[in-house]
């Protein structure tokens, strides 16, 4: 018998407590960390040296936000026991494979401040644009999905309207990063992980408990409340509508984000790889487990309120937790959507002053005050753009499937850069326009995949596997495994997925991306002339704050500097 | 099954805490150093 539907209020005082008490005490703690002057790198990078727990504590939390939580309970909901493995593993990996590629950044760009940066000393303006673009909308789109997360969640458990929510929620956030920037984020990170992680060991178990323990598997089985692809741990159901396009999915996130360049351009050179790791179990076993709770709904034969699977999480916490708990979870969730926001705040400030002013206006002549202005200024317009998108009926899911898509179109070019000097501009320009221009119709299915057209798109969809696999490979093995990988999952792949891969367009077409965009990229860049020198990267992206105002490109006795009065690439002045 | 299932929904909540005690253990490590130091720990 599944319980009444009815959810307990937190009430308008406790929500409002708990608000300024969340708020109010991030805002104590980066009162702590202010200065009279602060430094414009610090602002972005925060010096290039966190240590372990801050970096660990920060990557977890800005990995997880609102929406993997919801978007963990409606897998495990749907798919049954297998559900939140196929959501939270594979989003759990995309920071374990990112970070053989980020020790090489690392080395390459030591003290840079984004990957878009990055690309214009390697490549130029247009790869530079590409990736900026990329990383702008994604941030923005992520920021406005933590809002309305925000606000529904304050909407449903106190009487407050919607909108209220997301305005305490946006404005809380903008006043504690405002300030210091990065360096608020990321410390700030560590008392939100230490809520968001301190409530899943509690709430869980106690939800669990109090639904019946393990005595509702069998009830709910009783009940006809779950089928058998459900129950079982290895549903084909949902690896293939699940898993497997998170699976390809997995390079395209890592390195379209600009929260995890930040983190990675942050951290201490030598701390990467545990960094890494500690948060890649950190974000799959909370996010998993909270999927549980999804798992415990479909057992229980728990409908969602109003019909919709995203009012779940809160439904159950609110359903089952005593008053204590539920606003544990209630500063669970906060906490999830808050250190994401404020990182994509953080995020979008550092692209704005280190790639639009520092490359452009600033190039020869940053001036670091003007740069942190600029940055301030940034996340004061991407809140209120947030909030507009967030109140009004634009269609963020369209939106993010584009992004995703934009970012899987750039995997390979990006990676390549960092590795082979023959890589071109031309050919990383022209390799991801060529994979977006087929990856839209396929897609948004403005072409059916029947008959004659779904053939080449499978043998496309089938090289993307091994491009996938074969750049996971590399990242750990180097070249001649990642290519032999590359080769036998393509070769193996093919008697599976020939004739079966036109029936999922989702998956088929984040595979078409990567294998246009490394096919045309590879074709553009093997007779290339170019021997790109690596060195010229470490030169051209360094401190933009030298103490001296303004920085008139005049170079430190180190060649971490950048090259007096020159901010343009070797090559794009040829 | 049941126990099975029993182990797979609460096994996450552990590893969560293990992680939590991790990070915890670091952050404060690297705040004596930064106060042995005197100086900020970001």
């Amino acid at each position: 018998m599944p319980p009444s539907q009815e959810i307990a209020q937190l009430g308008i005082v406790v929500v409002i407590v708990l608000l300024i008490v969340f708020y109010g005490g991030t805002m104590l703690m980066t009162l702590g960390i202010g200065r009279k002057r602060e430094n414009a790198d610090g602002y972005m990078t925060a010096g290039n040296r966190i240590g372990f727990g801050i970096s660990a504590a920060s990557m977890t939390a800005t990995w997880i936000w609102a929406s993997s939580m919801y978007a963990s309970v409606t897998a495990g909901y749907t798919y049954g026991v297998s559900g939140p493995i196929h959501y939270g593993l594979w989003g759990a990996l995309m920071i374990l494979f990112i970070y053989p590629f980020g020790k090489r950044i690392r080395a390459v760009a030591p003290r840079a401040h984004t990957l878009a940066e990055v690309m214009y000393a390697r490549h130029g303006r247009s790869s530079q644009l590409m990736l900026a673009g990329s990383n702008v909308l994604g941030s923005l789109i992520s920021l406005t999905s933590n809002f309305i997360a925000g606000g529904a969640l304050i909407a449903m458990l106190s009487p407050l309207s919607f909108g209220t929510g997301i305005l305490i929620v946006a404005g809380g956030v903008l006043l504690y990063t405002l300030w210091s920037g990065f360096r608020a984020s990321v410390l700030t990170d560590f008392a939100q992980v230490l809520c968001m992680l301190g409530a899943a060991v509690v709430v869980i178990p106690v939800i669990f408990f109090a639904a019946g323990g393990p005595g509702m598997f069998e009830a709910g089985v009783a009940a006809g409340s779950v089928t058998p692809q459900q129950q079982d741990f290895l549903s084909s159901e949902a690896f293939l509508n699940q898993g497997a396009p998170y699976i390809a999915a997995v390079l395209a996130y890592a390195i379209g984000n600009q929260t995890i360049a930040q983190r990675l351009f942050a951290v201490r050179e030598d701390l990467i790889k545990p960094t890494f790791i500690t948060a890649t179990v950190g974000y799959g076993a909370t996010v998993i487990g909270v999927g549980m709770l999804g798992v415990m709904a479909l057992y229980l034969g728990i409908t969602p309120l109003d019909g919709d699977v995203n009012n779940l999480l809160p439904q159950m916490a609110a359903t089952y937790l005593p008053w204590a708990l539920l606003a544990l979870a209630f500063l669970m969730i906060i906490g999830a959507l808050s250190s994401t926001a404020d990182s994509d705040l953080s995020a979008l400030s550092s692209i704005v002053m280190a790639d639009v002013y520092g490359q452009s206006v600033g190039k020869d002549k940053a001036n670091p005050r003007t740069m942190l202005l600029i940055g301030r200024i940034t996340m004061i317009v991407a809140t209120g753009a947030a909030l507009f998108f967030a109140t009004s009926q634009f269609n963020i899911l369209d939106l993010l499937v584009f992004v995703g898509a934009l970012w899987g179109c750039l995997v390979f070019p990006v990676i390549a850069s960092f590795y082979w000097k023959k890589v071109t501009n031309m050919a990383f320009t022209v390799s991801v326009i060529a994979a977006l221009v087929v990856f839209l119709p396929v897609r948004f299915e403005w072409v059916s995949l029947t008959g004659v057209l779904a053939l080449p798109i499978e043998v496309l969809a089938t090289v993307g596997i091994g491009v996938v696999l074969g750049i996971m490979a590399f990242g750990f093995f180097g070249l001649r495994v990642g290519v032999g990988v590359g080769i036998a999952a393509t070769l193996a792949a093919a008697p599976f997925t020939l004739f079966f891969l036109r029936d999922y367009t989702v998956l088929s077409a984040s595979l078409v991306a990567y294998a246009v965009s490394f096919l045309v990229c590879w074709a553009l860049s093997v007779r290339s002339k170019q021997r790109f020198d690596f060195a010229t990267i470490r030169r051209l992206t360094g401190d933009f704050d030298t103490g001296e105002t303004p920085v008139t490109g005049a170079p430190a006795d180190d060649d971490s500097s950048r090259r007096p009065g020159d901010g343009t690439p070797a090559h794009a002045r040829d | 099954m049941t126990i099975a299932l029993t182990a797979y929904v609460l096994v996450w909540p552990v590893i969560v805490a293990g992680v939590l005690a991790v990070i915890s253990r670091g952050f404060f490590r690297e705040l004596r150093a930064a106060k042995k130091e005197g100086r900020p720990i970001i």
